[in-house]
């Protein structure tokens, strides 16, 4: 038992409905560091598609606090820790289960601290090379403000350990921190950024549903958290006879598949709906060229106080400016924004068709890069300023989960029970985007040269890229 | 590496361990990515971590998915019981035929590597990777302290097993001054 109990707090949530803190998350809460995320939006201009997103990183970083405290609880339930897995997990009964629940909640409430203002909106080209929001994030946890607050807890958070969490081994791995993780580390990354049932994951979809109005972006996620259970990794091949072998994961119970189901329609219908939305990839496309043009150099601080220093509201008010004012760098894209002239759909993805043609040689569907390829050509023809490629930045498919048999006994992967991982659609989400007065334009224009300009486009990459094969 | 290179080397890889037995999913692809960087100095462009597994790369995971959209490479599940293999589809073959000179240049690596790995399980290509990274970080140690390493971060792999995975790095590593054209 602490030898003082910590006081705990509570705040209204509109998905959790009351959010518990104790008294040294309430440090980190308070901080000016976490206080600026309050203006940073969490769907940034989406809100001119979309008028209720305009909700926050602030609100949505408190309910992946909360979310991944509870997953912490359910995984680590005494009864719920099978014979296999037991040995990668700490015993609740020990102190290192207490530290390790705390780093997860602190983690969890750390891990969009380096947003930049718009949080996605703009990131790849307006950060020098190397350098992502994540990496802040890390500089930002082992800062002298956030030490002094891990520092005093007992026992203390290792600031590692927190940034571990927060950024998960992919991004080490791309941002090189050389750090490793064990396989209860990896597991504890998992709870909060993993792809299939992160808290973070979890709550943003729940929360962008919530205030876009796009209710088909909800799924039961109390169900899915109560079936969350860590278990040994299902076969991945004939060659695999048993489950000694192999490490542990995260993964669902038999009885939450169908919830793991729901989240997986749910992604799908808020990329479809909202995140992958044409109008807001436009707005993303004005908002990243007036900000290469109004920030110094076209690129965000990247130093801890630089980036503290910048929010939201500081650009929506040089927006708000460079629109009125002709002269001003940046005006055109700004006054796009203000005005709403936006950029429009000139041209779509197409998909293949799906009458078993998809592997003929003249039946293909685009790929992105097509569609890039065929933006670029539009550009070259009716004007850099006036044609945009329009596509999200990265195109993750969910990865195969583990499944925990009814009788506790087996491990198999939702790609082998479940038709709707199977069969999951894709968004259509590449466009050619183009000033409202030339769309018809543009549209008509690709529209009777595709094929050419798909081939001369897919010739000179070749012709390009083995130029320096010798 | 050029991207469209770096998608014609993996969709090469993929399908030479297919033709060698392979089961080839995501963690046959994964260590013989990285075993094909270290044991023929082809590096594909990926950073690679100690993680599930031995060393894994996300920026490999998130180029199979993109490769997966971009309709280079399909999952497909020949057996629910066990995990997707990766296949490649007509437009994937194509590409390798389309970057000539770039096969030319790769192919000997691609079929040695494959021919040494294309038979081998999951669970062998997660030691032999280990190993090889234990052998990179511990330059100049004995087997047993390499071997000792990898039990460290693998501690489900056994002493005898991890000292023979060194070992066969150890001769994989000698081959490839021989085996490597002129």
């Amino acid at each position: 038992m602490d030898s003082m109990a910590k006081r705990l707090h509570e705040v209204r949530d509109a998905i959790h409905v009351f959010i518990e803190f104790d008294d040294d998350e309430r440090l980190i809460i308070d901080s000016p560091e976490f206080q600026r995320l309050r203006n940073i939006h969490q769907l940034a201009l989406t809100y001119d598609v979309y008028p209720g997103a305009s909700h926050k990183r602030f609100e949505h970083s408190l309910g992946v606090m909360h979310l991944a405290g509870r997953i912490y609880d359910v995984i680590t339930r005494p009864d719920k820790i099978s014979d296999p897995v037991r040995a990668t997990m700490p015993d609740p009964s020990q102190n290192d289960h207490r530290y390790w629940r705390t780093v997860v909640r602190m983690a969890a409430l750390c891990h969009d601290l380096g947003h930049l203002p718009f949080s996605h909106a703009a990131e790849d080209e307006l950060l020098p090379d190397g350098v992502d929001h994540e990496l802040i994030t890390w500089k930002i946890v082992h800062s002298d403000a956030m030490l002094s607050i891990f520092n005093a807890i007992t026992p203390p958070v290792r600031a590692d350990d927190v940034g571990k969490l927060a950024l998960g081994p992919r991004k080490a791995e791309r941002l090189r921190l050389g750090v490793g993780f064990t396989p209860w580390e990896a597991i504890l990354a998992e709870v909060i950024v993993g792809d299939s049932f992160g808290a973070d994951r979890m709550d943003y979809l729940l929360r962008d549903s919530l205030h876009t109005g796009v209710r088909y972006g909800h799924f039961d996620h109390e169900r899915l958290l109560g079936t969350l259970r860590v278990m040994p990794e299902p076969a991945r091949e004939d060659k695999e006879l048993d489950e000694s072998g192999t490490e542990p994961v995260l993964g669902c119970e038999r009885g939450g598949l169908q919830a793991a189901e729901q989240l997986l329609l749910a992604r799908y219908f808020m990329f479809s709906q909202v995140y992958h939305h044409a109008t807001r990839l436009a707005y993303n496309t004005h908002l990243k060229d007036f900000l290469k043009r109004w920030l110094p150099g076209g690129t965000f601080p990247v130093d801890v106080a630089g980036h503290l220093a910048r929010d939201d509201s500081d650009v929506l008010v040089a927006i708000k400016q460079a629109a009125a004012d002709r002269e001003a760098p940046g005006h055109d894209p700004a006054r796009r924004i203000v005005t709403r002239d936006h950029f429009k759909v000139a041209y779509e993805k197409r998909a293949a068709p799906k009458d078993g043609r998809a592997n003929d040689e003249d039946h293909h569907g685009d790929t992105p890069a097509d569609v890039e390829a065929l933006a670029r050509a539009a550009a070259n023809r009716f004007g850099e300023d006036l044609v945009a490629y329009g596509a999200p930045p990265s195109r993750k498919r969910p990865p195969d989960f583990a499944v925990r048999s009814r009788d506790g006994r087996t491990s198999e992967w939702a790609s082998g029970l479940s038709d709707v991982y199977l069969r999951l659609p894709e968004s259509p989400d590449a466009y050619v985007l183009a000033d409202a007065t030339i769309r018809d334009d543009v549209r008509r224009w690709l529209n009777d040269n595709r094929e050419t300009l798909l081939d001369e486009a897919r010739a000179a990459k070749i012709e390009e890229s083995e130029k320096g094969v010798s | 590496m050029n991207r469209l290179i770096q998608e014609a080397l993996v969709v090469g890889l993929a399908h030479r361990l297919h033709a060698n037995g392979s089961w080839t999913g995501e963690t046959h692809l994964q260590k013989a990515a990285y075993l094909l960087s270290e044991l023929r100095d082809v590096d594909l462009g990926f950073n690679f971590i100690l993680y599930k597994h031995g060393p894994f790369s996300f920026g490999l995971r998130d180029e199979i998915s993109a490769m997966r959209g971009e309709e280079l490479l399909d999952s497909v599940v020949p057996n629910p019981r066990y995990g997707a293999q990766l296949m490649v589809t007509r437009r994937g073959q194509d590409l390798e035929h389309q970057l000539q000179k770039t096969m030319q240049r790769y192919g000997p690596d691609l079929d040695w590597i494959a021919e040494k790995l294309g038979s081998r399980g999951v669970m062998d290509l997660e030691r032999l990777a280990t190993a090889m990274w234990m052998t990179r970080e511990h330059e100049g140690a004995s087997v047993r302290q390499r071997a000792s390493a990898l039990v460290r971060v693998k501690p489900h792999i056994t002493l005898e097993d991890a000292i023979e995975a060194v070992e066969e790095i150890d001769a994989l590593l000698g081959e490839r001054s021989t085996a490597r054209p002129a």
